[in-house]
């Protein structure tokens, strides 16, 4: 009983319990923060590259494959499997006002990817940015006749009957110029436009986006050899642009019809030629896609997902000979690159806060021998009075307990209200000490990411509580060596 | 007193007690050859000079310190063959210390320090038991020590005499056998040592024994028996027989 009431009275009275308390809280709210926004980050890069790349996908060379309907037909039938579509990826060329620029073109059926990966949530423009932009350009309080009213208005109910993200699933110029053969359209990853700049809300103007404007892609066929064949170019205006969550995606790719691509890249069923000749041999070519995507059904873990593609696949090629060789990969084989490096990351921090959490352990044991020392006549006295080598120890043990369960848990309290409103705290130190911490232009998210796991955060709790422990476990075992006589004596 | 009353009587017995520290290399005998018996009741008064060994006698009376050599018997067993736990027992439960410098605890009030020693020996759920049973014990011996008013004050805020009184009142919480006084008066004025004494003369009065450790011949009076100690031994001329 008298070490519990030595405990609780040794906390109200003294400031070293505070010093170590803070210590403690201090090194958990830290830890956890940095393990929330690097979570948080690496959370926001596995959605984006599942967004982009499905669960699973089949793939070949830039040659493509044939009969690649077959194999959807035959993937829709696993049971595993919720989702599936074709797309075709290509390397080619845009002239956008007048600037060309290397890009990915990749060939989809938007509805069926949009099952898949949720693509039309990363269709970046809508329809209130459209309206945004009248308020801006036109705003009601500064109207000054009728007739600006009037255009005011009709502009408004125009881009209210607009919705930008349906013309982007359809591939639909959002205005066809009178006079002029309609284009197909393409959707721009937003980097891709060099005009885009993020501003420091992390959004995009639509003033400089390249929605409705014209452009020329460039595809390269070749053969099935690798051989470059003559290059297809269209004209095509910009129905959307997108916006995924990883930079080098957006600034690299282009989305454009899937027949089209197809027909451009000379995937599409063909009279097969005689690569000698170059005579019609008069039997049909199948068309051919270069890649599968995958959703799987909800619950569905990822292996056996991967599994259950993979035997459907090797079944179907094995029925037809000279395919060719059909890679299935998951979402985190195809990225494994850029997770494994934020992984590294992540590891590295905690590491190196852990290291620096060592020194507050370091501090604890330091202000708990301080504690010892001021106290050594109190142990003498409790000796004399009968308690324990044990019971004193217990004492320290028990105080370093309590300092670190009081300090883990205002660690704990602190790191919740941080990570919870990270962002209303980048907001006010950008407004009020123009310091942005997290700046978008520079990592890509709009919104600095975190996430608190709870595994992690009870482990870093409880490690931290032991620690404190730690950090008293050699004072207090001194404490409990120390001669009661000379205890007595001490000054 | 026949020998068997006496030997039924003593309550403390040390035989050839010595204690031996090292320092610098060279050893340094503080207690050389100390016999001593303590019988049920009595007040002895060990009186010396400074460094003559007096408290460290009574350390090892008390079994805070183990002799070099030699043995202190109490209730039929020599304490230093006790292991640490029983030890810690004997030192809570069958003796009672009072220092010259009070040594109270500065966090904890004065019904707090009482009841310390209480305490000591019990776990939270065996306190809650025996809290009712010793709380007014410890009240009414502050009462008798003229300590009503002053149960929730820290030390800091009390007088030397008060300091010594809540020390005695401690000490004799758990109705020790023994009471050791290591010049309880050594630390106050004239009037307010005159006071303590009268206190202790009271507790004896009652039936406590005690041992008490000065170098005041005045104080030294008090008690039933005087020895005197140099050089850590007994000085057998200036020793009274009980």
């Amino acid at each position: 009983m008298y070490k519990l009431l030595l405990i609780l009275k040794y906390l109200r009275r003294k400031l070293a319990p505070l010093f170590a308390a803070s210590a403690v809280a201090l090194c958990t709210a830290m830890v956890i923060i940095v393990i929330s926004v690097m979570g948080g980050f690496l959370q926001m890069m596995r959605e984006s590259a599942q967004r982009l790349t499905g669960q699973v996908t089949v793939s070949s060379d830039l040659w493509g494959f044939p009969h690649y309907e077959d194999l959807l037909d035959e993937l829709k039938k696993v049971p595993q499997i919720d989702a599936a579509t074709a797309l075709i990826r290509a390397y080619g060329l845009i002239n956008l006002y007048n600037n060309v620029i290397t890009i990915e073109a990749v060939g989809i059926h938007p509805d069926s990817l949009n099952t898949v990966t949720g693509y039309r949530e990363t269709l970046y423009w809508t329809s209130q940015h459209l309206l945004d932009d009248i308020e801006q350009s036109m705003p009601p309080a500064e109207l000054r006749n009728q007739r600006e009213q009037a255009l005011y208005e009709s502009r408004r109910q125009r881009f209210e009957q607009i919705d930008l993200r349906d013309l982007g699933m359809t591939f639909t110029p959002p205005v066809t110029r009178p006079n002029q053969q309609p284009q197909p359209g393409i959707v721009l990853g937003i980097e891709v436009n060099p005009y885009n700049r993020r501003g420091h809300d992390g959004q995009y103007d639509i003033a400089t986006s390249s929605i409705n404007s014209e452009l020329t892609l460039t595809l390269i066929p070749m053969t099935q050899r690798g051989t470059v064949m003559e290059p297809s170019v269209r004209r095509m205006v910009v129905a959307n642009e997108f916006k995924s969550g990883l930079y080098e995606i957006d600034a690299n790719r282009v989305y454009a019809p899937f027949d089209l691509v197809q027909q451009m890249l000379r995937m599409d069923e063909a009279t097969q030629v005689n690569p000698e000749t170059g005579e019609p041999t008069g039997q049909m070519e199948p068309a051919r896609t270069s890649e599968i995507m995958l959703r799987g059904k909800p619950g569905v873990p990822l292996d056996e997902l991967r599994q259950a593609v993979s035997d459907t696949v090797d079944a179907f090629t094995a029925a037809r000979p000279g395919l060719p060789y059909l890679r299935v990969q998951t979402w985190r084989d195809r990225h494994a690159t850029l997770l494994g490096a934020v992984e590294k990351e992540k590891m590295l921090l905690t590491f190196l806060f852990a290291v620096i959490s060592v020194v507050a352990i370091a501090m604890i044991g330091v202000i708990f021998y301080m504690i010892v020392l001021e106290k050594t006549r109190d142990i003498g006295v409790l000796r004399a009075v009968g308690a324990s080598r044990g019971g004193v120890m217990s004492i320290f043990l028990g105080y370093g307990l309590a300092v670190g369960c009081i300090g883990a848990g205002v660690g704990l309290a602190l790191a919740a209200s941080v990570v919870y409103n990270i962002n209303k705290i980048q907001d006010f130190l950008t407004q009020r000490f123009n310091f942005t911490m997290w700046d978008p232009t520079i990592y890509y998210f709009d919104k600095v990411p975190s996430q608190f796991d709870t595994t992690e955060v009870t482990v870093i709790v409880v490690v931290a509580i032991l620690s404190s422990v730690l950090g008293a476990l050699l004072p207090a075992y001194l404490a409990g060596r120390l001669n009661p006589v000379e205890s007595l004596r001490y000054e | 007193m026949t020998d068997t009353a006496t030997q039924q009587d003593t309550l403390l017995q040390a035989t050839g007690l010595r204690k031996m520290y090292r320092m610098g290399g060279q050893s340094l005998e503080v207690i050389r050859g100390v016999d001593l018996s303590v019988t049920r009741g009595q007040w002895l008064a060990i009186l010396g000079a400074s460094g003559s060994g007096k408290s460290t006698l009574l350390h090892l009376l008390g079994g805070l310190d183990r002799p070099s050599q030699g043995s202190v018997v109490f209730d039929k067993q020599n304490i230093f063959a006790m292991r640490g736990p029983r030890l810690d027992r004997y030192r809570n439960r069958h003796v009672g210390f009072v220092f010259q410098f009070y040594h109270l605890l500065p966090e904890l009030n004065v019904i707090e320090n009482v009841l310390l020693a209480a305490m000591i020996s019990r776990s939270v759920p065996a306190w809650a038991g025996a809290r009712s049973q010793q709380r007014p014990r410890a009240l009414k011996l502050l009462d008798r020590l003229g300590l009503s008013h002053r149960l929730n004050h820290r030390p800091a805020k009390l007088s030397g005499g008060e300091r010594q009184r809540v020390a005695i009142a401690r000490a004799l919480i758990n109705q020790p056998d023994v009471l050791l006084a290591d010049e309880p008066t050594g630390n106050l004025d004239a009037q307010t040592g005159d006071q303590i004494l009268e206190v202790l003369q009271e507790f004896h009065q009652a039936g406590q024994t005690i041992v008490m450790v000065t170098h005041d011949h005045r104080i030294a009076q008090a008690a039933d028996r005087v020895i005197t100690l140099r050089d850590g031994k007994l000085d057998p001329e200036q020793s009274e027989a009980s």
